[in-house]
């Protein structure tokens, strides 16, 4: 090693912090995408290691891993930023605690009370037709109800009974 | 080297909070307690800082907090740099004077301190940002010190990859997609942390496991049987290691080859590993394209005056 070289030790050191602070901002933003960013910044703290051991061992090996783990960024990039647009499309809001309905079936749901007393936004689900009134037992009502909603009476059943009377 | 003297077996009767303090007593009494004990504070110093500084709703005109948050943050990296450390046994007090990482006067070592503090800035400015927009600019800064990084390692190609692939095209996919999908203004879910205590709690502990193994691996412990401090393996395992797939250095300091060997390596060792790499994007890439271009179900991305996507709402309204 050529004197005033930085050691291997630092370069491990600050991808470990770079680590860390991926971490921390993906348990503790809510944004979709910040979160996503943060575990960009979790491949990168990992890919600063693999380049440095790469750097300390004298070959390729750890570069080779990293050019692999560049490529899988990019096609884990484009896959998550097509699911952001849909679900930005269909909740008007990135806050990935309204997208709690996607846990396992047997889950309680986690209670999310640090937000401050402020509603959520609106989510703009699509208005039901006239005829398709909902039925009183119906599960949650205002998620996925254009969707889980059963069909509807037919509009003209009600009033044909009544002419028949 | 025997990095702590074994701690003898508890006596079985004993309450598990005394064994707990008698494990802390026994811990305290080590030669280097006392450096990891500061190392500890100055951790606690900078999560500290990294909780103040994540959005708790504060509104915008206290920018108290978020400055003494970032005070505190810049404080614990500058002391993690510098702290020197205490000279508890002779082949610390050898090896090197300051707590992490040795501060040499050379013009590489200034640079990697550079490049090493705006990554980590930038970093934490990333993560603590309550715009995405901001966000996604501050980790276009982490990567360009990240390919610094990669340069001061001798690692061009990946530099040059890095701030092409990564800032040229996925941070600003990232914008788009920002600029797409942002409600009006600073979104509840930016401006509320989620839990910030907890978080700051566990990277904490995540970065306390991890710097206290990296400072004992490089210090006490050696890679390979190499010479503790300096964490250079011996020059034969060097010399195996790039006999067994292509030297990436001459071990004498001469020439290298630069891109040429990198590429060699990649298409003739690892050309499976390429080729379903190469398959996994395309992969990707046609799912990304199905997935963003299905048309959801009610949305409203409809133009205006086209019959089939009429709003039920303004049926209702003509009907009566």
């Amino acid at each position: 090693m050529p004197a005033g070289e930085p050691i291997l030790n630092n370069y491990l050191i600050v991808g470990a912090l770079l680590f860390t602070f991926g971490l921390v901002g993906f348990l503790a933003r809510r944004n979709l995408i910040v979160m996503f960013l943060c575990a960009e910044l979790m491949l990168q703290g990992v890919s600063l290691t693999l380049v440095a051991f790469s750097a300390f061992h004298g070959t390729w090996s750890g570069q080779v891993l990293a050019i692999f783990s560049l490529a899988l960024a990019a096609a884990e990039a484009g896959i998550a930023l097509a699911l952001f647009v849909v679900l930005f499309r269909r909740g008007s809001s990135l806050d990935v605690s309204l997208w709690q309905d996607l846990r396992e079936a047997d889950q309680p749901p986690v209670p999310d009370e640090s937000a401050g007393d402020e509603k959520p936004p609106e989510t703009s689900w699509p208005h039901l037709p006239p005829a398709g009134v909902l039925p009183q037992d119906a599960p949650e009502p205002n998620v996925h109800a254009h969707k889980s909603a059963p069909p509807p009476e037919p509009i003209g059943a009600e009033a044909a009974g009544r002419k028949h009377a | 080297m025997v990095l702590f003297d074994p701690i003898p077996a508890v006596v079985s009767g004993a309450s598990p909070l005394s064994q707990l303090l008698d494990s802390l007593e026994m811990a305290l009494a080590q030669p280097h307690a006392g450096s990891i004990l500061r190392a500890l504070v100055v951790l606690v110093v900078g999560a500290a800082g990294v909780y103040l500084m994540l959005p708790r709703g504060q509104p915008a005109g206290r920018r108290l907090e978020r400055y003494l948050g970032a005070a505190l943050a810049t404080a614990a990296l500058v002391l993690l740099a510098t702290m020197p450390l205490q000279s508890g046994s002779a082949s610390i007090a050898q090896s090197q004077s300051t707590f992490l990482w040795a501060l040499e006067s050379k013009s590489t070592c200034y640079a990697f301190h550079l490049l090493a503090f705006v990554s980590l800035a930038s970093a934490l400015l990333m993560v603590t940002s309550r715009n995405p927009v901001y966000s996604a600019l501050w980790f276009a800064l982490v990567l360009l010190g990240n390919s610094g990084l990669y340069l001061l390692q001798k690692a061009e190609f990946l530099a040059a990859a890095t701030v092409i692939i990564y800032t040229g095209a996925i941070v600003v996919t990232f914008l788009f997609v920002i600029m797409l999908a942002q409600p009006r203004g600073t979104a509840r879910s930016d401006r509320y942390s989620r839990e910030p205590l907890l978080a700051s709690a566990t990277g904490l502990v995540l970065a306390s496991v991890l710097l206290g193994t990296l400072h004992y691996a490089g210090r006490y412990e050696s890679w390979g049987h190499g010479t503790a401090g300096t964490m250079r393996p011996p020059a034969q395992l060097i010399e195996a290691s790039a006999a067994a797939s292509g030297a990436f250095r001459e071990i004498g300091g001469g020439n290298r080859e630069h891109v040429s060997g990198l590429g060699k390596t990649l298409f003739v060792d690892h050309v499976a590993a390429v080729e379903t790499i190469g398959i996994l994007l395309l992969a990707a890439v046609v799912g990304a394209v199905l997935i963003a271009g299905h048309k959801v179900e009610g949305s409203f991305v409809s133009p205006k005056g086209n019959p089939a996507f009429q709003r039920p709402d303004h049926d209702h309204n003509r009907r009566n």
